[in-house]
């Protein structure tokens, strides 16, 4: 039939392939006119041939690079004795895409990255057949090499200017390869998204237009971990796969902490609570050219600092919670009101609870996002209420009675997730940091109930035992209420409730450079 | 989220699945040689060595500073010699090849060999040079009778034809 004389001809056409890299050595005109035929023959149009003939390559090389390892290995083996399969075919079909986007004709580069989106498309067509096809089964090397091929190779041509356009494509596949999606390729997954050829360059190349891109990628393997890290099910495989996910954040925060920085928002979003220290990192990312006071400086006035009265930079959507959940208008104007609507503030309560079907399988009875949105949100809103202001003293009073009332009102499980929304916003030193810092000390001083207080204590508390790195405002927050005498801190019987609690609040106090009194 | 939309994607497996799934993915992690290219001298074979070894290369064999020193005593120059036969296409030939040349070694095109000068040369022209030459022998032997490779040797009445001179490296 017509698809099978159709697979002879591919073969056919892969080992011509085959003999110019083996015989030619690959030399510059034996590939180039290799690629002109084939671009002659109308197998590089983009149209349907085209796909059958890039997905019947890369069948043809997996199915290779898999039977040379069938062959060298025998039993299942542990991950350090694994034979090697050989990828010897699979670096052949990666070198005739590569030399097809190289030698492409130079009056139709504009199809070029057609094709190569193309290619992308393809090659994940294939594997996501092959992942559902084969299941716990399907080897996720030959795809690797064949990606790592690519990667290497793409970013050898003309970087300047194409730089950014290859590494989209890329973007698209690995999203789409998210492992949510694939399981089975999620240790190869990062390994690729982290990949020295991939993420810098996106994050460098063509101003920030690659930023979008790494975050959703970022999103989508913190999507993946949260359920495992919620429940605490750090199983081995787990365990390395977020231990690669600390390393590459922690690489992010070195070399790009502006990018963490500008998208913490998201992050938090889908970072479970129990993650403290993760969290850490991407709430101690800080602008590069800033210089961060050291906080046990005795008499620190942090209204004084230039950078406190300058808003953060934030490429997050903050509303797109409140939005999704139409509750936009209402906040809105109630905030607008400058009235103490306690009608609103109830029916606002129960809109931040999730259906009981979602709750299970979220794993708490909260819209966390939602929470998030409308604290920062409200926040952002409240800040420029009293900038307008400027002098006159008009406090915002709306704002603050939410916060009081939210603190209040809510039960235990809620009121742990709405100061956690509050503390993801002590940062580095800009006005939210400045803004949220008070509104923390405010409830605590404001609260009549214990519980609110111990509560504060501990959101605080479990960020800065953890090591480190600690968020600048956590510290300045943390150190201010246990400094300051109006706050009574130490007269609070939650600290006292256990020896090693005791213990820790006075380690604590002495590493942040004060004493008990 | 002005990129993307996350409904194309399809259905999301339970998290059963997934565990299941990550599970069978860690019996077939990527090898760190599955993202390098393939080098005909030096795989990167792993290997379990004691923990108390190196387990990562020295900073120190990418140092400029490092290849110099080695090219300040006789020894040294057999690690040059080590380094540009055996590490192929890779920053530690180029430096290797940048100190030989330093030290008046050059590099000989078609026969793949570094030559230095033994004596000042007899017969100097635009097109050649000819004289007693140092040569470093980087061939095994065939057999019992030959003698052994991997030394330098002294070749008398040589000719060094200026076009297989290799002159693109700067030093």
């Amino acid at each position: 039939s017509g698809s099978t004389d159709f697979r002879k001809r591919v073969s056919t056409l892969f080992k011509n392939w085959y003999q110019v890299c083996e015989v030619s050595g690959a030399n510059e005109t034996a590939c180039s006119e290799y690629v002109l035929h084939l671009y002659q023959t109308g197998l590089l149009k983009g149209d349907d041939t085209t796909e059958s003939f890039f997905r019947i390559l890369l069948e043809l090389s997996v199915a290779h690079c898999i039977s040379s390892e069938e062959i060298s290995s025998g039993a299942v083996q542990s991950p350090q004795q694994a034979q090697s399969p050989s990828f010897l075919i699979i670096d052949i079909f990666a070198k005739l895409v590569f030399s097809i986007l190289k030698y492409f004709p130079e009056q139709e580069s504009s199809s070029k990255f057609f094709l190569l989106s193309e290619i992308m498309a393809v090659t994940v067509r294939s594997i996501q057949k092959d992942a559902e096809d084969k299941k716990a089964s399907l080897s996720p090397r030959p795809y690797f090499r064949l990606f790592i091929n690519w990667l290497l190779d793409l970013c050898s041509l003309d970087p300047v200017t194409d730089g950014a356009n290859f590494q989209v494509p890329f973007a698209n596949a690995f999203h789409a390869l998210q492992p949510l999606k694939i399981p089975a390729f999620s240790f190869a997954w990062l390994e690729l998204v982290s990949h020295r050829s991939f993420l810098p360059k996106l994050l460098t190349v063509n101003g920030q237009k690659g930023w979008p891109y790494v975050q959703r990628l970022l999103v989508d393997l913190l999507q993946f971990l949260e359920p495992f890290l919620r429940n605490a099910e750090l199983g081995g495989p787990v365990h390395i796969l977020y231990k690669g996910t600390l390393r590459v954040l922690l690489v992010l925060l070195h070399d790009f902490p502006e990018f963490l920085c500008d998208y913490h928002f998201t992050f938090c979003d889908v970072i479970p609570s129990s993650c403290v220290q993760m969290r850490n990192i991407i709430l101690s990312s800080f602008p590069r050219n800033m210089r961060l006071p050291d906080p046990s400086t005795p008499n620190l006035k942090i209204d004084l600092l230039p950078e406190i009265v300058e808003a953060p930079c934030i490429l997050s959507e903050v509303d797109a919670a409140l939005k999704a959940n139409q509750m936009k208008n209402d906040v809105e104007e109630y905030l607008t009101s400058r009235q103490h609507d306690t009608t609103f503030l109830s029916e606002l309560k129960l809109k931040l609870l999730v259906s009981s079907s979602e709750a299970s399988s979220a794993g708490t009875r909260y819209n966390v996002p939602l929470i998030n949105s409308l604290v920062l949100y409200t926040g952002m809103q409240a800040i420029q209420q009293l900038q307008q202001a400027g002098e006159t003293g008009a406090q915002n009073v709306v704002a603050l009675h939410m916060f009081k009332y939210l603190s209040v009102e809510l039960d235990t499980e809620g009121r742990y997730l709405f100061l956690n929304a509050i503390a993801n916003q002590l940062r580095y030193p800009n006005n939210h940091t400045h803004y949220f810092s008070f509104i923390m000390l405010y409830l605590f001083l404001e609260s009549d109930q214990v519980v609110i207080q111990e509560q504060i204590t501990r959101v605080l508390l479990e960020r800065l035992i953890v090591n480190r790195p600690h968020p600048w405002g956590l510290l300045i927050t943390f150190i201010e209420l246990i400094k300051n005498p109006r706050y009574g801190f130490w007269k609070h019987g939650f600290i006292r409730c256990a020896p090693e609690i005791e213990k820790l609040f006075e380690s604590v106090a002495r590493s942040c450079g004060c004493l008990k009194p | 989220g002005s990129i993307g939309d996350p409904s194309a994607l399809g259905p999301m497996h339970d998290q059963m699945y997934n565990l299941q799934m990550l599970e069978a993915a860690y019996y077939r992690l990527p090898q760190p040689k599955d993202s390098e290219r393939p080098r005909p001298y030096t795989p990167r074979n792993p290997a379990i060595t004691p923990q108390t070894f190196p387990q990562t290369q020295a900073p120190i064999v990418n140092n400029p500073l490092f290849w110099e020193r080695l090219g300040s005593d006789a020894y040294g120059t057999e690690t040059l010699f080590f380094a540009f036969y055996y590490q192929q296409n890779s920053y530690q030939q180029y430096l290797a090849a940048k100190e030989l040349k330093k030290q008046s070694w050059r590099y000989h095109r078609k026969f793949n060999t570094w030559f230095q000068r033994h004596k000042e040369p007899k017969i100097a022209t635009d097109e050649y040079e000819q004289g007693a030459y140092v040569y470093f022998d980087f061939q095994t032997p065939k057999d019992e009778s030959q003698e052994g490779g991997w030394v330098q040797r002294i070749k008398n009445e040589f000719t060094f034809e200026y076009s297989y001179l290799e002159d693109e490296l700067a030093v």
